[in-house]
């Protein structure tokens, strides 16, 4: 078993005044794939927010490789190593794709470097490279969001919903440049799609109601038909 | 095209409306009248959008609108125009502001986790304590307003305080600074390692603050000797740096602690017009100043005016014949520096590093975050720079407006009405709302001085210019009535 | 049917009374007649404090109840004030006659400037209504309308009657004062708790929802408007009686600040709070006034961003959210004094 990468320890986190995450644990393995998984409404964007430092939790644990970074602001835990890909790709829509590549990078040079890996993944932005974001199809909008978290070079990759609201071919090549990541960094994936999940992800983690409440090895879970129907509904 | 004609008829009718009043105006006034009518229009209209650039950068990118962005137009003048024709004030509170910087810094190297958050409040009202010690019984009135009672130059020594008492007061600052530095500190977890450089800045601050202490006098006399040109350009970039200071300052103390409550922070800024009309009354007086042009606009000879612009290259003249009229070629500066601005941030936006990250962070801050860049550092930046490009206007206005407490409300005023028309945080929105206002003002002085006359008048009707300030708000009304963002504003 | 008051009306009628006689307490304390000297002085402060409290209240309604920020309101105080200046002055209309005015003059002026200026929302509302009033603070300085005006100078010495002549008959114009506040205030409660009222509540906490369900919300944000700029221009009229003048300043951008003042002080969503502010700025004007002579609007300046950046609930918004606690401790205190002794 590798090392633990990230740790997150009975983390509370508020929104306003609204207690969302009432207790959240989870561990990831370096170099896995590590899906959380969960109904609407169970925390599983605001957890990504919290370790990424958008929404600090207000009690609790985050380590990243053995240090705290609860508490920290998101731009030095970026700065740690940790890559963020929003949902509803959140890419910057007036800047052009070379422009969204290049704010990502966190030191002279770190495109150029990664440019030939990121446009293998994903040929299209090759193509639409000085377009700007907001004239790119939903899934090219998600291919650049995706890139974006890979021109430096991140420890972990925080990854929420990449699968939504997307055509089947598309998601396929994202699957691809997913599993073809997973061999040089570490993610912490958020899917509603299982069949998805459960293709791609190692280990798995389900919240409920802003708690952790199961985890174990995907293998397993895919076999747990009482799991699957009590924690994610109907699908 | 058709959906194009509907997405931006509010910028068509801005055109076609243009256009008419245009053909009226052309058969209203002679060419060469029309000329210097449109010339003063964009005098005053690169002034506007010095103010409006900065405010509409900082209501883009966070949402906070500066309602005393006008007080530093004002404040800017007032510094450029302090250090152009009396750098004694500057030279006497310069080496405050710098031993007092140098403190804050210093504090950095105080031993980490020393200090317990419940020392933070008695910290700070000791460095306050401390800070109104050192500048007890300084009296900044008499340093300030010599040069109105001398036309501009200051005599020599007198309302200076001995260097020992000057050293000392500088010295009690820093100690202030350190103490404040502290309790700024006082109970945070994660502070940064001091580095090298937290020991070499200070010490240069330090170091050029004692170094100015003894050397006022000669510095004085050596910036009084530089010619007039020079001076003006010292004026403006110190003025300017001034503003940007002040505005990052400003942003660093009372904005920030207020990003989660945004109605207060609109609260403060709008205080801030008043402590600070106050505090450049308290310091210059409530009278007004006249700034000297620079020799480059001001010379009057038997070639002048200038029969145009690359003549006036070698003759300074203070005016350039436009079409057989003379028009002051001062306005012909303020106009270029306008348009200097105009390129320069909009090269600064396009092709900058800082730029994207502006044009990004207008869409989605936190996103810049996650991106693992200091949002809240290049927030500081921006409003600084918002803050010294409104500065800048203030000196390059004040020989051409003079300067008096009031300068800062009509500018804003004027400021705002512009924004209202191009649309909130569109830059492009803030030049051309800039222009129609200053074309507007620049056709109601004209009417003012010759009345207007409709066809069933006896006599032409005429008005105070008050009237044609005012009467721009109208232009508003009508900007809000037919399409409330504003001619470049996006709907919401 | 009789309902028993509670103990707030209770307090409430207590100050009524307290203010009615305190003119006469203050001749008992001081030995002074009630209508020189020392009482005289003091009406004269609390005269101003009630004028303020119903522009603050006023103000209130708009920020505090409605949720609508206005950096405008000077532009319905100076208005009140120079319409009842000018009716008096150059018109020779009688007093009732002219409050009429203001009152018809306020509604159509805020009726107005609310279609204008409710196009737009948030800061802009601010930014545009300071435009307004900035214009209005112009033309008020504007040469050409000096014969009416007065220009730069403000309209001087208005012709108040006889009969509640702010120098001869103080105690008179004291009573008077006392009652328009009443009066104002009875009507604002009035305003903010009817049905009419709870939908700007609705409004100020969730405009979309108080849309969706089927409230027009212009309807009542011009309402809002509407009452608030008519007790603004009131209270204006009453300012010039007062001062038996009227200047640019009340149109200024310093009028407003004032208004805010008052009102983030107090405690902003109440209609006590901002009287209360009311009266704290004009007392602590009076102090600084005497205290740091003419630097004091500096001071009062950073007085206004201090309670803006550290009281932001203001009195009766502290006392609200802390009062309880601070109650139970002292409670505590004065337990463990008693068990002690």
């Amino acid at each position: 078993m590798n090392e633990v990468l990230l740790e997150v320890d009975t983390i509370h986190t508020f929104i306003g005044q609204f207690h969302i995450l009432e207790g959240v644990s989870l561990k990831v393995r370096a170099g896995s794939i590590t899906a959380l998984l969960g109904r609407n409404g169970a925390g599983k964007t605001t957890t990504l927010r919290s370790i990424m430092g958008l929404n600090p939790p207000r009690s609790g644990s985050i380590r990243l490789g053995g240090e705290a970074i609860n508490g920290r602001p998101a731009y030095e835990i970026a700065y740690l190593g940790v890559g963020y890909v929003p949902e509803h790709r959140a890419i910057f829509r007036d800047l052009t794709v070379e422009e969204n590549l290049r704010l990502a990078e966190r030191k002279r040079g770190d495109l150029a470097r990664r440019s030939d890996f990121i446009m293998s993944l994903f040929p299209d932005l090759k193509r639409f490279y000085r377009h700007p974001g907001g004239k790119l199809s939903g899934g090219q909008q998600q291919m650049l969001a995706i890139a974006r978290a890979l021109v430096p070079d991140n420890r972990l990759l925080l990854i929420d919903e990449p699968s939504e609201g997307l055509a089947p071919i598309i998601v396929e090549q994202i699957v691809a440049a997913l599993r073809q990541m997973a061999t040089e960094t570490t993610i912490l994936l958020v899917e509603q799609n299982f069949a998805l999940a459960a293709q791609l992800a190692d280990e798995y983690y389900i919240l409920d109601d802003g708690r952790s409440v199961q985890h174990g090895r995907m293998a397993d879970l895919t076999r747990d038909h009482a799991t699957i129907d009590k924690y994610l509904g109907a699908g | 095209m058709i959906e194009l004609i509907q997405r931006r008829r509010g910028l068509i009718a801005g055109i076609i409306a243009i256009i008419l009043f245009g053909m009226w105006a052309s058969t209203q006034y002679e060419p060469r009248v029309l000329a210097s009518i449109l010339l003063s229009g964009l005098t005053l209209g690169a002034l506007y959008f010095l103010v409006t650039s900065g405010l509409s950068l900082i209501f883009g990118l966070m949402d906070v609108l500066n309602f005393a962005h006008g007080t530093l137009f004002m404040i800017g003048a007032y510094i450029g125009f302090t250090l152009y024709a009396n750098p004694r004030l500057l030279l006497n509170t310069l080496p405050f502001g710098l031993a007092l910087v140098a403190g804050w810094i210093l504090a950095r190297w105080l031993p980490a986790n020393s200090l317990p958050s419940g020392h933070r409040r008695p910290l700070w009202v000791a460095a306050v304590l401390v800070g109104l010690f050192a500048i007890w019984n300084f009296e900044l009135a008499p340093l300030a307003t010599t040069a109105l009672s001398s036309g501009g130059r200051v005599p020599t020594e007198q309302a200076q305080a001995p260097t020992p008492i000057f050293i000392a007061r500088a010295l009690g600052l820093a100690v202030a600074g350190v103490i404040a530095g502290a309790a700024f500190l006082a109970g945070r977890e994660h502070t940064r390692r001091p580095e090298r450089r937290d020991l070499i800045v200070p010490i240069i601050l330090l170091a050029l603050a004692l170094l100015i202490a003894p050397l006022r006098l000669t510095l004085e006399e050596w910036l009084l000797s530089l010619d007039s040109n020079t001076r003006f350009l010292l004026a403006l970039l110190i003025g300017a740096g001034g503003g940007a200071a002040l505005g990052g300052l400003m942003e660093w103390s009372l904005i920030r602690p207020l990003y989660s409550r945004p109605i207060y922070q609109v609260l403060v800024t709008l205080g801030l017009v008043f402590v600070g009309t106050e505090l450049v009354k308290g310091v210059w007086g409530p009278g007004g100043y006249f700034m000297e042009l620079p020799a480059w606009f001001s010379q009057r000879g038997p070639n002048c005016p200038s029969p145009n612009l690359i003549a006036w290259l070698q003759d300074n003249c203070a005016s350039i014949d436009v079409l057989g009229r003379p028009f002051p070629s001062y306005r012909i500066f303020i106009i270029a520096l306008g348009i200097l601005m105009f390129v320069g941030i909009a090269v600064l936006l396009r092709y900058t590093r800082l730029g994207m990250i502006i044009r990004a962070g207008v869409q989605d801050g936190e996103m810049v975050q996650a991106l693992g860049i200091n949002v809240r550092r290049v927030f500081t930046l921006v409003f600084a720079l918002g803050a010294g490009l409104a500065a800048l206007g203030g000196v390059a206005a004040a020989p051409f407006l003079g300067i008096s407490p009031g300068l800062g409300q009509e500018f804003q005023l004027q400021a705002f009405i512009a924004v209202v028309i191009g649309g909130m945080g569109s830059f492009t929105g803030a030049a051309i709302g800039s222009l129609l206002v200053g074309l507007a003002r620049a056709f109601g002085d004209q009417i003012v001085l010759t009345g207007i006359q409709l066809p069933w008048m006896s006599e032409a009707m005429t008005f105070s210019p008050s009237i044609a300030r005012a009467s721009t708000v109208l232009i508003m009304a009508l900007v809000l009535l037919l399409r409330p963002a504003g001619l470049f504003g996006k709907k919401e | 049917m009789r309902e028993r008051l509670k103990s707030s009306q209770w307090a409430g009628l207590g100050l009524i009374g307290g203010l009615v006689i305190f003119p006469f307490v203050i001749a008992l304390l001081t030995g002074q007649p009630v209508d020189a000297g020392v009482p005289k002085f003091w009406q004269g402060m609390l005269i101003q404090v009630f004028i303020l409290a119903v522009f603050a209240m006023s103000y209130d309604i708009l920020m505090g109840y409605t949720g609508i920020l206005s950096f405008g309101h000077a532009l319905f105080f100076g208005t009140g004030a120079y319409t009842v200046g000018i009716l008096l002055k150059h018109a020779g209309w009688d007093l009732g006659a002219a409050l009429l005015a203001v009152i018809v003059i306020a509604l159509v002026q805020s009726l107005i400037i609310g279609l204008l200026s409710l196009r737009v929302s948030g800061v802009y509302f601010a930014m545009v209504t300071l435009a307004f009033a900035q214009m209005a603070f112009l033309l008020a300085e504007a040469t050409d309308f000096r014969q009416w005006t007065g220009a730069e100078d403000g309209l001087q010495s208005i012709p108040v009657p006889a009969w509640i002549s702010p120098t001869n008959e103080r105690l008179r114009f004291y009573y008077v004062t006392l009652g328009f506040t009443i009066v104002m205030y009875l009507l604002a409660r009035q305003v903010v708790n009817s049905p009419t009222g709870k939908v700007m509540m609705a409004i100020r906490d969730n405009e979309t929802r108080a849309k969706v369900l089927g409230y027009h919300a212009l309807t009542f944000k011009l309402i809002a408007i509407t009452v608030s700029g008519i007790m603004a221009a009131l209270a204006g009229a009453f300012n010039a009686l007062w001062n038996l003048n009227a200047n640019p300043a009340v149109l200024g951008v310093g009028t407003t600040i004032n208004a805010l003042l008052m009102t983030i002080i107090g405690g902003v969503g109440s209609l006590i709070g901002p009287m209360l502010g009311a009266g704290v700025i004009q007392l602590l004007g009076y102090w600084l006034n005497v205290f740091f002579g003419p630097s004091w609007p500096l001071l009062f300046g950073i007085i206004y961003i201090l309670i803006v950046l550290f009281l932001p609930y203001g009195i009766i918004g502290t006392w609200r959210l802390r009062g309880a606690s601070w109650m139970a401790l002292w409670r505590k205190r004065l337990q463990e004094l008693r068990a002690r002794l």
